[in-house]
């Protein structure tokens, strides 16, 4: 009585469902195992993500409830004129590229260091890890008192060793901020660099490394020509996502300075949170949040368009 | 000859180095320590030491009885316990999904979705989470910040254990499979117990991710009998502007909790990231 092969094959709607039946009874394990990561990953992820591009054309002022409404372009025009929304994104070039480059180069020479045959390498990567563990609210509050003007120990201890006459305000004073800043970010953030270029030494083949010796390459020549083609790939994951991080990076700051003083260490991140949270214009924070993404996405488009350059250039010529 | 005196030379200068890295790192850890447990008269001085003479407690049990710093902790610690379980449980399931079903359409890029996702930067997100929450009246509560700090928490313990999972040999399935364990019992009789030590060190790297973030517990919470002890860190540093002996106990107070946790997992955690990024 039951349906054979060849009746299924004549009747294409039960062919179809079939297929779906074999598709689902196939593949529903997958689905049901990464569902909830993904209601997650839509819900408090792309939804939000959408969102904030919708708000952006909307006025959204928890002081004005009654002006809520559609505005077109006028928040993109409010923040791109009124405001020295380009003298922030200069700051955030500054605190960027100062970060990510001392980062990596504090990084890459805590790896190599640490790459070598010597007693106690554990015991140094466990105390080179300290830093990163430390939470960034904590971080703050002890280099706030570090550095504090009247009792701080830095000051202190540069005036012991002759290198500064007087005390020296390093976060309240507009040129020195910004410096000053930076310097605790890579502090903080260079263990995570040194931990993924040391895995990636440790990865490089043993034997290219005694060959080059054998050719009588010196130890900057076995780095760069041997080794660093292995950490290309780390330092190019490292640098990606750590440029994205410290670009939009708004805890740090806020709690080291709140932008201060005056604007000198305000980025555009954290315009975001005084519009929002200070002035109650959510609809502006959110035309300052979507510049954000636009500005790294073009950021990341021309990097990408150079390291192809770069890569053709540098390619080898074919023989003949 | 001078192979040698060069080794030695260069031997020298690496264990220097080392060493001044080393102050690098440790200063401002050993001076929070130094500070906390120094009596009143010795934090604000002209001639501030690394060494107290009279180590004191004392700043500790202010910070304990005249502040709310226990209730701010017990908060945290409730929206830290559940935001890990929560995070582990998910996680664990798309990860073994991403390693193991990746055949069935969508799973394999649901791997790189969830890289990408998390180069998102919270201060993108909090606008439109703060009205998310907001419309559905989950500001200052547990349950806003758990899913919140969830959703932060997948994609890294979904990355970390799906490196972990991809060393585990399919044959160890293969035997449970052949006598017809579902998938899911798998999950739990197989895979758990082959990879404790990495649920483990996943689970503490979730814990201390959201022990310590600052932003979202900054803005989702504005009760104070709900807020959580990283932004309250803050909040006492206007409160004691001067007293950087409580403000010092405070932070120590912050970090024991995390240091303790990391130090019993550090190798997993290092090698999970290392290889998270490194595969």
């Amino acid at each position: 009585m039951g349906i054979g092969p060849q009746s299924l094959t004549r009747n294409p709607s039960v062919l179809r469902r079939s297929k779906v039946w074999t598709f689902i009874r196939e593949y529903y394990v997958a689905y049901v195992f990464s569902g909830p990561a993904i209601l997650f990953l839509v819900g408090l992820l792309f939804v939000p993500m959408v969102y904030v591009f919708y708000l952006s054309f909307r006025q959204v002022n928890l002081l004005l409830p009654a002006a809520h409404g559609f505005v077109g372009w006028q928040n993109y025009l409010y923040v791109l004129q009124s405001e020295p929304f380009w003298l922030y994104v200069r700051h955030d070039v500054v605190w960027t590229l100062g970060s990510v480059l001392g980062e990596y180069a504090v990084g890459m020479t805590t790896a190599v260091l640490l790459d070598q045959k010597i007693v106690g390498r554990a015991f140094f990567r466990g105390i080179i890890i300290v830093p990163w563990l430390v939470p960034i609210a904590v971080a703050s509050v002890v280099w706030t008192w570090i550095l504090d003007p009247s009792y701080g120990i830095l000051d202190y201890l540069l005036k012991q060793i002759g290198l500064m006459p007087t005390a020296v305000d390093w976060l309240g004073t507009p040129s020195l901020a910004m410096l000053s800043i930076i310097f605790i970010n890579i502090w903080r953030s260079f263990p995570l660099y040194t931990l993924m270029l040391l895995a990636s030494l440790q990865a490089v083949p043993k034997d290219e490394i005694d060959a080059a010796l054998i050719d009588g390459a010196s130890a900057f020549q076995r780095f760069w020509m041997v080794k660093f083609p292995y950490l290309k790939i780390a330092s190019i994951v490292l640098v990606g996502l750590n440029v994205m991080w410290v670009f939009n990076n708004f805890s740090f700051i806020w709690l080291l300075t709140t932008g201060g003083p005056i604007t000198a260490t305000t980025t555009p991140a954290i315009e975001i949170y005084q519009e929002a949270f200070q002035s109650f214009n959510f609809g502006d924070a959110a035309a300052l949040a979507v510049l954000m993404i636009l500005l790294l996405f073009v950021t990341f488009a021309i990097v990408r368009a150079l390291f192809a350059i770069w890569q053709k250039v540098r390619a080898p010529r074919p023989i003949g | 000859m001078s192979f040698v005196v060069r080794r030695r030379v260069a031997s020298t200068v690496t264990y220097v180095l080392l060493g001044l890295f080393s102050i690098y790192c440790l200063f401002p850890v050993a001076w929070m320590v130094s500070t906390a447990i120094k009596p009143a008269s010795q934090v604000r001085t002209d001639h501030p030491s690394f060494f107290t003479g009279q180590p004191t407690l004392i700043n500790f049990l202010t910070v304990l009885e005249h502040s709310q710093y226990l209730m701010y902790a017990r908060n945290s610690l409730i929206v830290s316990v559940f935001t890990t379980l929560l995070s582990l449980t998910i996680s664990v399931f798309a990860a073994y999904a991403i390693v193991r079903l990746s055949q069935a359409p969508g799973v394999r890029q649901l791997g790189s979705l969830l890289l990408v996702s998390q180069a998102t930067p919270p201060v993108l997100l909090v606008i439109p989470i703060f009205f998310i929450m907001s419309d559905m009246n989950l500001l200052n509560t547990y349950f806003g910040l758990i899913i919140t700090y969830t959703a932060l928490g997948v994609p890294v313990c979904t990355w970390f254990l799906r490196s972990y999972l991809s060393n585990i040999p399919e044959d160890i399935e293969e035997a449970a499979r052949i006598d017809g364990c579902s998938r899911v019992s798998l999950v739990f009789r197989v895979i758990l117990p082959i990879s404790l030590p990495s649920v483990v060190a996943t689970g503490v790297y979730a814990f201390v991710l959201a022990w310590g973030s600052f932003t979202f517990g900054y803005t989702l919470v504005s009760s104070n009998a709900m807020r959580l002890v990283t932004p309250a860190l803050s909040l006492f540093t206007g409160l004691w502007t001067v007293e950087w002996g409580l403000l010092m106990a405070a932070a120590v107070l912050n970090v024991i909790p995390v240091a303790i946790l990391y130090i019993v997992v550090q190798k997993y955690i290092v090698g999970g990231l290392v290889a998270g990024a490194i595969k």
